[in-house]
């Protein structure tokens, strides 16, 4: 243990420098130069995300070396991006590419995101790739792959299917001449991915022993549950909708792909950890999530307009909470509470009695009676203040 | 005259066979791997898309005929395993990929330049040697054919212009020898459009190699073929599926020269088999010439005794 630590130590004080160039502007690992975020201390992120020091400082901000395996990047959307990039980064040896970010940066969007391509991009502005890939391949650090290789595999990893129908001249590298690289340019703006369509409900038949039907409502993750996409469909690949050996005639477009016990159920049991088959495996389609029929808690208007974070804290899975309003509402005690929240605004003559005298025994979750004072009013009908949601 | 003309003769003969036997010191595979520099290749079967251009810079730094880049990417080749021949020195097989039937894994195949070469062992004439750099390299003028560095090699790499019926040649991967002169990368390693084929220090490539793993868990199974393999080679592999089922061939760690080495080096050592044979022959005739020798003076005994009785 102790070995693996101090190689561990060894490692990142190899690879780490803290040198420091200019106002605000570090130099991480390679030559990579990368401005700290603008109030980076306002943001959501926790410091251990990019500092490896306790304290960090201007001077020695000690920042993790990179890349690294997962790193947070905030990225303009699809439209913002530039919508055609040329890339003749090697143009003395190769023939440049004129590539269509925008059609590529929507259909990441179904994945992983800017990410499957601006891998290790820090926060701050896109870096370029050859901040990291050396353009020489005869190198001493072999541990990044050179800037052919790195464009190449985020091409080919994706178009491995169709390079070898015409060779790369006929696909990628056409543009030679600038007036050609105009054209190419033209030709290209405008397009767009045609919009994907997300199924609603999915009924899985198969032979399973639980039962032979699993209904899925993928409406209910997306906006119910918000699940991101990229939880689910993290190894989707583009294969997954373009297979060119499916003939379009097939009535469906999307490759079957082999997968393991394990890899079917991953995205599931994400969330769903109970061993408990029969929960989605039933002989019958099944009916929608209501949170009353599953919890015992039905929810009203207001709790129902809520998004499950808002009250379930951590992420999906959620755990379940006991019913005090305290435990979410902390400010709901006598003296502080403020009834106005309810959305029942309450009229003068009501706003300082005690709770009890409505509210039979403090128990909120009943409804409030009127009898300790009045003989001829009932709630609903009679209210005391006004109802404003 | 006769006499001293054979003795001269005898001579010059153990001077020969003697150098040939401490000549091959210096051709010895078993012996501890030099230190210094050595080349290492990782061959990362996972980035590897199969385009074949390997193939084509390898005929063309070679000086072997070969059809136009563009035709290689003709993909319909892939259906048959392919082997090494004399014209190519280095080729690309497609393996079905079980997780993802649309993404097949290739592998190219070339000499492995191992770390203690068995061709080099085999070789009788000294033809083929181990640098330093880790590269095993032949001279073609040494070179009589016999083939046995073709027996010896447990990859079946080097090959022979069995078309050729005038001087023939072994041919197999030499890391591109003369490009290195230059200080230039192999043909294939420079071509790589993905740099599936990564050149370098050959701890350097192991250590980027257990990375890779390391860090790719589900994609790479956790064995680096070339490693260990007979001793370890110059070129080594990562993949995600067992290198049994990409026809890699299973091989212990132990060096394959080491045994027949250990044989010939020990037992066939310092002239024992011939001192030995030449002993054993020796003391017999001796035998056999000193019974002769009692026979005759038994016989004479025994006549000089008839003698005496007669008289």
């Amino acid at each position: 243990m102790i070995f693996c630590i101090l190689a561990i130590s060894i490692l990142f004080s190899q690879r780490v420098t803290h040198n420091y160039s200019g106002a605000g502007e570090e130099q991480v690992g390679r030559d990579i130069k990368i401005k700290p975020l603008k109030n980076h201390l306002n943001t959501s992120l926790k410091c251990k995300t990019c500092h490896i020091s306790e304290y960090p400082t201007l001077k020695d901000p000690g920042l993790m070396s990179c890349p690294r395996h997962s790193m947070y990047g905030e990225f303009p959307s699809s439209e913002e991006g530039p919508e055609v990039v040329v890339i003749d980064e090697m143009s003395e040896n190769y023939t440049g590419v004129v590539f269509y970010h925008r059609l590529h940066s929507e259909m990441s969007e179904m994945g992983v995101g800017c990410t499957d391509c601006h891998h290790f991009n820090t926060s701050g502005p896109v870096i370029n790739c050859r901040e990291c890939h050396s353009n020489v391949r005869y190198r001493e650090n072999v541990s990044v792959p050179d800037l052919k290789a790195a464009f190449h595999r985020q091409c080919i990893s994706c178009h491995k299917q169709w390079s070898h129908e015409n060779g790369c001249s006929s696909q990628c590298h056409l543009y030679n001449t600038p007036e050609n690289q105009k054209n190419l340019t033209k030709d290209l703006t405008g397009k767009k991915h045609p919009k994907r369509t997300e199924p609603t409900k999915i009924i899985y038949e198969i032979n399973c022993e639980y039962g032979n039907k699993v209904t899925f409502y993928h409406d209910e993750h997306v906006n119910l549950f918000r699940i991101e996409c990229v939880q689910c469909h993290s190894s989707d690949r583009c294969v997954k909708c373009h297979d060119k050996k499916i003939k379009l005639s097939d009535n469906s477009k999307t490759a079957k792909i082999e997968k393991s016990f394990e890899e079917h159920h991953k995205p599931c049991f994400n969330c769903h950890k109970e061993n408990a088959c029969q929960k989605c495996h039933a002989g019958k389609e099944m009916a929608r999530f209501n949170h009353g029929k599953s919890t015992g808690w039905i929810l009203k208007s207001y709790h129902n307009r809520l998004s499950c974070m808002k009250c379930h804290k951590n992420q999906m899975p959620v755990k379940r909470l006991d019913r005090n309003c305290n435990t979410c509402h902390k400010d709901f005690v006598y003296g502080k509470f403020d009834h106005n929240k309810t959305g029942l605004f309450l009229s003068d003559s009501h706003k300082n009695i005690e709770c009890i005298n409505c509210h039979d025994k403090n128990d909120f979750t009943k409804n409030p009676e009127c009898k300790m004072c009045h003989n001829d009013k009932f709630h609903p009908a009679h209210l005391p203040g006004k109802k404003r949601y | 005259m006769k006499d001293i003309n054979r003795r001269d003769f005898l001579k010059t003969a153990a001077i020969g066979v003697s150098m040939s036997v401490f000549g091959t010191k210096f051709l010895k595979a078993s012996d501890e791997s030099p230190s210094g520099y050595r080349i290492g290749i990782l061959v990362d079967t996972d980035v590897c898309v199969g385009c074949r251009h390997c193939e084509w810079a390898c005929k063309v730094a070679h000086n072997i005929p070969t059809a136009s880049l563009e035709s290689y990417s003709d993909n319909s080749l892939f259906k048959e395993y392919r082997r090494l021949d004399a014209a190519s020195l280095t080729v690309v097989n497609e393996f079905e990929n079980e997780k993802n039937p649309s993404l097949p894994v290739y592998v190219k195949k070339q000499c492995m330049h191992c770390e203690k070469p068995a061709c080099v062992s085999a070789c009788i004439v000294g033809a083929l040697s181990k640098l330093e750099d880790g590269s095993v390299v032949w001279d073609t003028k040494k070179c009589i054919g016999c083939r046995y560095c073709m027996v010896a090699c447990q990859f079946q790499i080097p090959t022979f212009d069995y078309d050729k019926p005038i001087d023939p040649q072994i041919r197999k991967c030499d890391l591109c020898y003369d490009r290195r002169k230059t200080e230039k990368l192999p043909a294939c390693v420079s071509i790589c459009p993905t740099e599936a084929l990564l050149f370098g220090e050959r701890d350097e490539i192991l250590r980027v190699a257990k990375n890779r793993i390391k860090r790719k868990p589900d994609v790479y199974i956790n064995h680096i073929y070339g490693e260990q393999e007979i001793g370890g080679t110059t070129w080594m592999y990562i993949a995600s599926k067992s290198f049994d089922n990409l026809k890699m061939p299973p091989l212990g760690n132990s060096p394959a020269p080491g045994t027949s080495e250990s044989i010939q080096h020990g037992i066939f050592a310092y002239f024992v088999p011939p001192v030995t044979l030449y002993a054993i022959l020796g003391t017999i005739m001796w035998l056999t010439k000193r019974r002769s020798n009692e026979n005759k003076e038994n016989r004479i005994e025994f006549e000089q005794e008839k003698k005496g009785v007669d008289t």
